[in-house]
């Protein structure tokens, strides 16, 4: 999959205008605050109707230039789109389910051991005692680097840690 | 007192033990950073920054310093011996290094980076000193309608320059990132703007989160994306025979080299938004293009390497010109440093020479430091990089998201701008994806504030008049540039400016910094 493509172009145009018409919408609807008896020109729509307007425009030229051949970038060597979701699902997890909920060196310690664990793993074929040894050794990192983080921020840069 | 006795004084007050101590941990660790692909200097000082918010003001900007130069320092190592540039800013320093590094001649090459990289950093700071001051005093003559063109122009020739084939993904870049700066009460009447219903949003969507997420979670992202392989094997040792110490007769050889490309990349850092990669690049062409050796460059020429080393680093003092005198950042980490200089209460801009009239002569005297600790570094701990770079990512990156989720925490106490990193992480992900060029992004980000007041505060002033924006000699004359910009970036004349002026193979610039 690729995201540089004519097809993404124009799917990202029509993004971009819908933006830029919410935007200038926006902005044209926006409080003038004639209540306060601002000066007509310094509405805090203003701005907001110039870039949604300009936004719209190169969304239209973008949509153009998606239409002519052109040059891409090399697709990178070797992607992998599941080590990038299981990324992703480990971050999410951890940022948004975990951090406010578990206190933080706890959260931090199981989503690094975690994390590692995972991308560290030996093949089913490994013998079980190599498999026990690396799951330890991810434990241990992830337990180390949780406590280095927790303290240097609790401690040294009195943060109040969620 | 002149500016020179200001600048030894500050040096002095720097050079105590704990400012020294400071230079060295926060330089290594900024060449630590640069020399592992995935970590860019934006992402390294923008997760410093999270770091020093207990630190005093000096001390603060010093360690974030250090870690910009040494952070684009450290790009060299992996450019070097792997190919792979640490940071974008190294992409041109591959392209001679990494054949030198076959030849067994690695520890040569970084010889001379480190020898390139320092030269070129200490040019900048020269011109830094010379140039920062007068700019000041030309800004106190700038008035609402010339920073709104500023503004403008900012986000016009960052997109331009960093937006690859076409300028128009950079212009959208721009353009979100101004949007971006909409959210949230306006500069002028408080009024707030697209919340969405979320008083989360009131007080708008902050530079540090939204940084840490495009630069920092959108590499954790990117990284294990791509498949990597392992960084460093022991090969790596066998390309260290060489000598380790840069020759005198060679850097003498390349004297003018050296000075030129300082020049070239202490002034493409000045041009807002416009970084490191571009001042290594366009070092580079000038030197092939006037070298006498110039059909060994991308061969292994020494020449070439340097002449990339000093433009990159060049750019540091470069880009803080602006970002001290205009509050208008040159480059991705100067962004990041600005929103530092806030916090710390340093406030950039044109009143900066009279409300901190040696705060300009204390940043070079900072970099100076750092410049001597990347020298003292590099040359000496060449072998310690090697073990570095053998780090396995899936150790490396649990630990950088980590800190990219607890950063942004530190600074205001919500939980609110840890999501904020994590959208802006995913969006950044796809954007570069796309090409879209992150600096314009970051630009609008910072300049959207300046451009909402100024345009709005100027229509005032003239009573809805749109006359002054166009008339007045400092605002015609940038609108005669932007204009110009704008029409060099249409297709055709594109098309017969790359005619005129080749440039030499490479990724698209600006991608990341």
């Amino acid at each position: 999959m690729r995201f540089d493509t004519p097809l993404a172009d124009r799917v990202t145009a029509l993004l971009f205008f819908a933006l830029g018409a919410s935007m200038a919408i926006g902005g044209y609807q926006m409080d003038r605050l004639e209540i306060r008896q601002i000066h007509p020109a310094s509405i805090p729509g203003l701005l907001p109707m110039v870039l949604g307007a300009a936004l719209m425009l190169c969304a239209v030229l973008l949509a153009f230039e998606a239409s002519k051949p052109s040059a891409r970038a090399a697709q990178p060597d070797s992607v992998s789109w599941s080590d990038f979701l299981v990324v992703l699902g480990f971050c999410a997890v951890y940022a948004i389910g975990m951090v406010g909920r578990v206190p933080f060196g706890i959260a931090t310690a199981i989503f690094v051991t975690v994390f590692v664990g995972w991308f560290t793993r030996l093949p089913a074929s490994a013998p079980r005692r190599a498999k026990l040894v690396r799951a330890v050794l991810s434990l241990v990192f992830g337990c180390l680097v949780a406590l280095a983080i927790s303290l240097l921020f609790r401690y040294a840069f009195l943060v109040r840690l969620p | 007192m002149s500016g020179l006795a200001q600048f030894f004084a500050a040096l002095g007050e720097l050079a105590t033990p704990m400012g020294l101590f400071h230079v060295a941990w926060a330089t290594l660790l900024g060449i630590f950073v640069g020399s592992l692909p995935g970590l860019t200097a934006t992402m390294g000082v923008a997760l410093l920054t999270t770091l020093t918010y207990t630190m005093d003001r000096d001390s603060a900007i010093l360690v974030l310093l250090c870690m910009y130069v040494g952070a684009i320092y450290g790009g060299s190592r992996s450019a070097i011996l792997l190919n792979i540039p640490g940071t974008p800013a190294s992409a041109a320093t591959s392209l001679d290094g990494y054949p030198l590094a076959q030849r067994g001649e690695a520890g040569y090459a970084m010889a001379l980076a480190t020898a390139g990289s320092a030269l070129g950093t200490a040019v900048g700071i020269l011109l830094l000193v010379m140039l920062a001051p007068p700019l000041a005093e030309v800004a106190l003559e700038f008035g609402s309608f010339e920073f709104f063109w500023l503004a403008v122009f900012g986000i016009v020739i960052s997109g331009q320059l960093t937006g690859g084939v076409s300028p128009l993904r950079g212009y959208i870049a721009g353009l979100l990132g101004l949007m971006v700066a909409m959210v949230g009460s306006d500069g002028i009447h408080a009024h707030v703007r697209f919340n969405l219903g979320w008083d989360d949003l009131n007080g708008g969507i902050g530079l540090i989160p939204a940084m840490v997420g495009a630069f920092g979670f959108a590499e954790v992202l990117t990284v294990m994306w791509r498949r990597a392989p392992e960084l460093v094997g022991r090969s790596a040792d066998a390309k260290l025979k060489s000598r380790t110490l840069p020759r005198l007769s060679d850097l003498w050889r390349y004297k003018f080299t050296i000075t030129r490309s300082g020049i070239i990349g202490t002034f493409i850092g000045i041009i807002p938004g416009v970084g490191e990669d571009i001042g290594a690049w366009a070092s580079y062409a000038v030197a092939k293009r006037t070298s006498p050796e110039r059909d060994q460059f991308g061969k292994g020429s020494q020449e070439g390497l340097t002449a990339a080393e000093t433009g990159n680093s060049a750019v540091v003092p470069g880009a803080l010109i602006p970002a001290l005198t205009l509050a208008v950042p040159g480059s991705a980490p100067a962004a990041v440093l600005i929103a530092a200089l806030f916090i710390h209460g340093v406030r950039p801009g044109p009143m900066i020479m009279i409300e901190a009239p040696t705060f300009i002569y204390s940043v070079a005297a900072m970099l100076l430091l750092a410049t001597l600790a990347i020298a003292i570094f590099g040359l000496s701990l060449t072998r310690l990089f090697i073990q570095i770079l053998r780090i396995p990512r899936a150790y490396l990156m649990p630990v950088v998201f980590a800190l990219c989720v607890i950063g942004p925490y530190a600074l205001t106490q919500r939980l609110f701008d840890v999501w904020v990193m994590f959208a802006f992480g995913i969006i950044g992900f796809v954007l570069r994806q796309m090409n879209y060029p992150m600096a314009p992004l970051v630009l609008g980000i910072i300049l959207g504030d300046l451009l909402d007041k100024s345009l709005r505060r100027g229509l005032t002033l003239s009573d809805g008049d749109l006359a002054p924006f166009f008339t007045r000699p400092i605002s015609a004359t940038f609108v005669v540039v932007i204009t110009l910009s704008i029409l060099a970036g249409l297709p055709p004349l594109r098309r017969a400016m790359a005619r005129l002026m080749p440039q030499p193979a490479g990724p698209s610039l600006g991608d990341r910094k």
